[in-house]
């Protein structure tokens, strides 16, 4: 079911090998991974793209360590997280991760800046103070440095969201649905940022989305369908990937309509 | 069932951990208040069988008509009747026994030498009377005392002692008994009336120790024959009686009795009591309301919809005050029976501690079932009522806004209302203490006080967090400072939290202040009035102790280390028509020993007919010196006296100063309450202290305490006091914590998402702990400093305004021991709240926290 293309250039920044995930038991029990193993090459961004409840979501979050697999093991650069405890994997995410959500990324009683170092803080690390004032200007938002989340439009909030997650030099950013909320301007706009930041730092994003525009500002896009991995595609275009997509539905379509957990927009 | 209802029940069944904090503040304040009045019920009753069992062979007693009381004093002094009248009434038809019943202060030495009881209830002495069913106590071991020395004690007493039949000791009648115990005695089947001590003996020891002259006594118990009913006794007696003495029915002495238990002991109990639930309620009602104030702002989406899909303003209002109500009940139910169970393990926990509650089953009056009931349910309707409102006036169009939070914080009006009330508080108590001294506009500001610290709250919040939280960034990075942050997020919430405890920690400081004020201000009469080198006393408290021989001062002048020894006795008489405390002394030496300020005419010679008065009562009564004034004794007798001098201090040496010649004629078992010494020259407080040592041991080993050890020792009960006062404070506090609690759990849910994006992003789970942890301190903090600052403020108030209405001088203390280690309670309790909160937070499942809409 592997399907590897080109990603053997370098260490993958994530992998996950014949990934498992299972939500409740026995009869009621829903395989949302189906034995995926998939890498994310470093320095590229990659798209995962898959209709609803193709488990998407799922691999995202047990790639980044917020989930813990049934079977199969992920890895971070060459970290196994299944060998970490709570508290080692909440301090991976905290110096080798970083995070973009759909929406709710900010916490609501810190400033803008006093958000983007927060991973920082937490560390009760200063930081590298050139790269985090370099971020400051590619996310363009040194003038709302002391403003509330509140205070900020919702592309500006994902922003400053985006600043966050790289403020650390994370190993890789993950990003889950990070323009489901935003007019299109906006996402366009985060998206871009997103693009503009791994090829220019050699940062890597994985990000899950549904949306063909969205997934064609990556480098690459997996597809899932069933809890598999179907396909991958180089370069893609809005084009290319609506098609692999309206495809993939045809094909599995009645599968999705029985998933319930979160994932994706509703 | 109506909508509103079917909505308020299914509410509750899926928030009942919200309901929790609610509950158990309705539930402790109700139990303790339901608690309160079966025990006060209980023991009345308890204390009516048990004298009703002890007197009932008591058909009628016969005493002086007349009893002089002194202020605050429930029983007066009466005369003695003389035990001749015992032939006289024997000889009236229809009485089948008379004897009379001789009762004084008597105080036993336990077999470790120490006094027994006195710290409250009397300590009492009398003759062991034969004829069994006219004696109130029943000999329950050995037998009845036969020869002089030998003495029956009531169990109670001669267990707290650890005395024996067979044990010899001593009884201070003042003067030094050596006496055996023989029997052991129980009252109405108890071991003791209460926990006031009995010693019986002998008719002609009690005659000779415990009056002044021989064929005396307190009273004559008088058994009727068969066939003759009390009333009928007493009218018969009456006949007979001279005047100025009167007969009751034994069933009126009986009530007498009772009563003064009642209102000297329960009624004190039960009061200071229901003052203590009336102030755990108080508190209960701010984390009720807090609570329904958060839910309703949590539910606004909710409501919100409702109220788009049709709902009225009133079912909305309804449907939060239904979910109240149930509550309300429900925990005043249970509450109510907590109360019991509180009643029932006091019960068995009393005669554990040495105190013989009756026996008998709980008395459960429909009131004392009911009065809860009602407050809990109106405190917690109360408490619903103005968020209830504020559900109903939700706007439908808040639905299809983003969940609103409670932001609402300091609005103009509030700060100006506060600080109006605030400025009118301090305007009303400054002039009740200072200008115009009235206890009534003292108490008025005082409430205002606590009013103006509630409105102005969230205003001052805001600050006071930020203050108090200042240092935390610095200490705890940004663990610290997102504490600090949430703290501040919703001022009013942290405000009614922080306001619980407030009062809570108000009242306490209140009463530490109080309490060292009052230490200070005997401290400083002692320093002030004690011209002595030490102080000779039996260190009682209330009714208790039996004082010192009159013998002793005399015995003490006599050594050679001594240059003055004076006793100060107690006497009582009426002048200008009402009861008074006359100190009986030598008023020569009494100038030696204490500082009483300056006299006008002189102590000299005050004679048969001399009386020495402080210049407070003389311009109250109009006397200056060479007046004369009429004094009434308990024997009926008036005598002319004549202001001989008018001195300024009368702390320590009291009102009013007659000789010892003066009182002799009226005096009864004589006593004396305090002896002061001052050595010659040239002899060392040590040396002087050891020779006051040696005798004062053959005088039934009295205290001999130097000036400031007497200082310390006059404020003992003071620690006592303060003790209770604290225990029964710490319902209302933790009542406080739970409301602490309660509010950070329901932030916490509030702040599902938040708390998961920051496990997301890295913050760990001792991190996370932290963060509520500190944010609970904060909150605690903010509480802690406002009750000081109010407390203080209205300790300072209660001294000033005692100052200025009283005659002595009271001194304003501020502890800053104690006060420091209120302030380490209430932080560490803070801390101690926000643990629980704080562990359930940690447990957040993170990806369930970060997809929750």
């Amino acid at each position: 079911m592997t399907v590897t293309t080109a990603s053997t250039r370098t260490l993958p920044a994530a992998r996950v090998l014949d990934a498992v995930k299972v939500y409740g038991s026995g009869d009621t029990g829903v395989r949302a991974l189906d034995g995926v193993s998939v890498d994310f090459p470093a320095g590229r961004f990659t798209a995962i793209m898959g209709p609803s409840g193709s488990g998407k979501s799922t691999l995202m979050h047990c790639a980044a360590g917020l989930d813990t697999l049934t079977e199969g093991a992920s890895y971070i650069g060459d970290t196994d997280l299944g060998s970490l405890d709570d508290r080692r994997l909440t301090l991976l995410r905290r110096d080798r991760v970083g995070f973009v959500f759909q929406a709710f990324n900010l916490v609501p009683t810190l400033t803008v800046e006093e958000n983007i170092r927060l991973p920082l803080d937490l560390a009760g690390g200063k930081g590298d103070p050139e790269w985090i004032d370099a971020l400051i200007d590619v996310v363009g938002l040194r003038d709302r440095l002391r403003h509330r989340p509140a205070e900020l439009s919702g592309g500006q909030q994902q922003r400053v969201a985006v600043a966050r997650a790289f403020a650390g030099r994370p190993d890789v950013v993950f990003a889950d649905e990070p323009t489901g909320n935003l007019d299109s301007r906006s996402g366009g706009e985060v998206l871009g940022l997103l693009g503009r930041t791994v090829r220019r730092t050699g940062r890597t994003v994985v990000m899950v989305t549904h949306d063909p525009v969205a997934a064609a500002h990556a480098d690459e896009v997996v597809f899932l369908a069933d809890g598999r991995l179907v396909d991958r595609m180089e370069n893609p275009t809005a084009d290319s990937v609506l098609d692999r997509m309206k495809a993939l539905e045809a094909s599995s379509g009645a599968a999705a309509t029985s998933r319930t957990w979160t994932e994706g927009p509703v | 069932m109506n909508a509103s209802l079917r909505l308020s029940v299914s509410s509750l069944r899926a928030h009942k951990r919200r309901f929790a904090g609610t509950f158990l503040a309705v539930f402790l304040g109700v139990a303790f208040l339901a608690g309160t009045l079966v025990m006060g019920d209980t023991l009345r009753a308890g204390f009516d069988t048990m004298f009703g069992n002890a007197t009932s062979g008591t058909d009628a007693v016969v005493r002086s008509a007349e009893a002089i009381t002194t202020p605050g004093e429930s029983q007066g002094v009466r005369e003695p009747v003389t035990t001749d009248l015992v032939r006289t009434v024997e000889q009236v038809p229809g009485v089948a026994a008379a004897v009379p019943d001789i009762q004084g202060a008597g105080q036993l030495v336990g077999a470790n030498g120490k006094p027994i009881g006195g710290q409250g209830p009397p300590t009492l002495a009398g003759n062991w009377i034969d004829d069994p069913k006219l004696n109130p106590y029943e000999l329950a071991e050995g037998r009845a005392p036969k020869r002089s020395g030998e003495v029956v004690v009531n169990r109670g007493t001669a267990e707290k002692g650890h005395l024996k039949i067979g044990d010899t000791t001593v009884l201070r009648t003042p003067d030094p008994v050596e006496v055996t115990v023989v029997g052991l005695a129980t009252f109405g089947g108890e071991d003791g009336m209460a926990q006031v001590t009995f010693t019986g003996m002998t008719r002609a020891d009690a005659e000779k120790y415990l009056t002044a002259r021989p064929g005396e006594a307190s009273t004559i118990q008088v058994r009727a024959g068969p066939g003759v009913s009390q009333r009928e006794l007493v009218e018969r007696l009456t006949r007979v009686l001279p005047q100025g003495v009167e007969a009751i029915t034994g069933q009126e002495s009986t009530e007498e009795n009772t009563d003064m238990i009642s209102s000297q002991f329960l009624s004190v109990f039960t009061t200071l009591l229901l003052v203590f639930s009336g102030i755990a309620l108080l508190v209960a009602t701010f984390s009720i309301h807090n609570t329904f104030a958060i839910v309703v702002a949590q539910r606004t989406r909710e409501n919100a919809l409702l109220r788009a899909l049709g709902a009225s303003r009133r079912q909305v209002t309804a449907s939060t005050l239904t979910e109240a109500s149930v509550v309300a009940v429900t925990a005043s139910a249970v509450g109510i029976a907590g109360g019991i169970g509180v009643a029932a393990g006091l019960q068995a926990l009393f005669p554990a501690i040495g105190f013989p509650f009756p026996e008998g089953d709980l008395v459960i009056s429909a009131l004392s079932m009911l009065l809860p009931l009602a407050v809990g349910v109106v405190v917690c309707l109360g408490s619903a009522l103005l968020p209830a409102v504020r559900a109903g006036r939700t706007a439908p169009l808040a639905a299809l806004r983003e969940t609103a939070v409670d932001q609402s914080g300091a609005s103009r009006v509030r700060a100006v209302t506060g600080a109006g009330l605030a400025a009118l508080a301090v305007a009303l108590t400054l002039t009740g203490v200072l200008v115009s001294p009235s206890l009534w506009l003292a108490a008025t500001g005082a409430v205002l006080a606590l009013g103006a610290f509630v409105v102005l709250g969230p205003v001052a919040s805001t600050t006071a967090v930020r203050v108090l939280g200042g240092p935390l960034g610095r200490l705890r990075g940004v663990t610290g400072s997102l504490a600090r942050r949430n703290a501040l997020r919703s001022p009013r919430r942290t405000a009614a939290t922080a306001s619980a405890l407030m009062i809570g920690v108000a009242v306490v400081s209140l009463f530490t202040v109080f309490g060292a004020s009052l230490k200070a201000t005997m401290d400083q009469t002692v320093s002030r009035s004690f011209a002595g080198d030490v102080a000779v006393s039996t260190p009682s408290f209330g009714a208790g102790g039996s004082g010192l021989s009159p013998r002793l001062a005399g015995v003490l002048q006599a050594l050679p280390e001594v240059d003055t020894a004076v006793g100060l006795g107690r006497g009582v008489a009426e002048v200008d028509g009402k009861g008074r405390a006359l100190t009986v002394t030598d008023p020569l030496a009494l100038e030696r020993t204490f500082d009483l300020g300056t006299v006008r005419g002189s102590l000299r010679g005050l004679g048969t007919d001399g009386i020495a008065i402080t210049r407070t009562e003389a311009q109250k009564q109009g006397l200056t010196t060479g007046d004369r004034t009429r004094l009434t004794f308990t024997d009926g007798e008036k005598d002319t006296f004549t202001v001989r001098a008018v001195y300024g201090r009368s702390e320590l040496a009291g009102d009013y100063v007659i000789t010892r010649t003066a009182w002799a004629p009226h005096r009864t078992q004589d006593s004396d309450t305090l002896v002061a010494v001052s050595f010659k020259d040239g002899v060392s407080a040590g040396a002087g202290k050891a020779a006051v040592e040696k005798v004062a041991a053959r005088y039934g080993h009295p205290e001999v305490q130097t000036r400031d050890e007497y200082a310390q020792s006059s404020a003992g009960g003071i620690d006592m006091m303060l003790t209770l006062v604290y225990a029964l404070l710490a319902l209302a506090v933790l009542i406080a914590l739970l409301g602490i609690a309660n509010t950070l759990t329901l932030a916490i849910h509030e702040r599902t998402r938040e708390l998961g994006l920051l496990r997301a992003v890295g913050q760990t789970r001792s991190q996370l702990r932290a963060m509520v942890r500190w944010e609970s301190v904060l909150v605690a903090a903010f509480g802690t400093v406002g009750g000081l600052t109010l407390g203080a403020f209205l300790g300072w108030v209660l001294v000033k305004a005692s100052d200025g209405t009283s005659d002595s001088t009271f001194a304003f203390a501020v502890p800053p021991l104690q006060l420091a280690v209120v302030t380490l309670v209430g932080l560490t309790a803070g801390a101690l709240a926000g643990l629980r909160p704080a562990r359930r937070a940690a447990r957040l499942d993170v990806l369930r926290a970060i997809a929750t809409e």
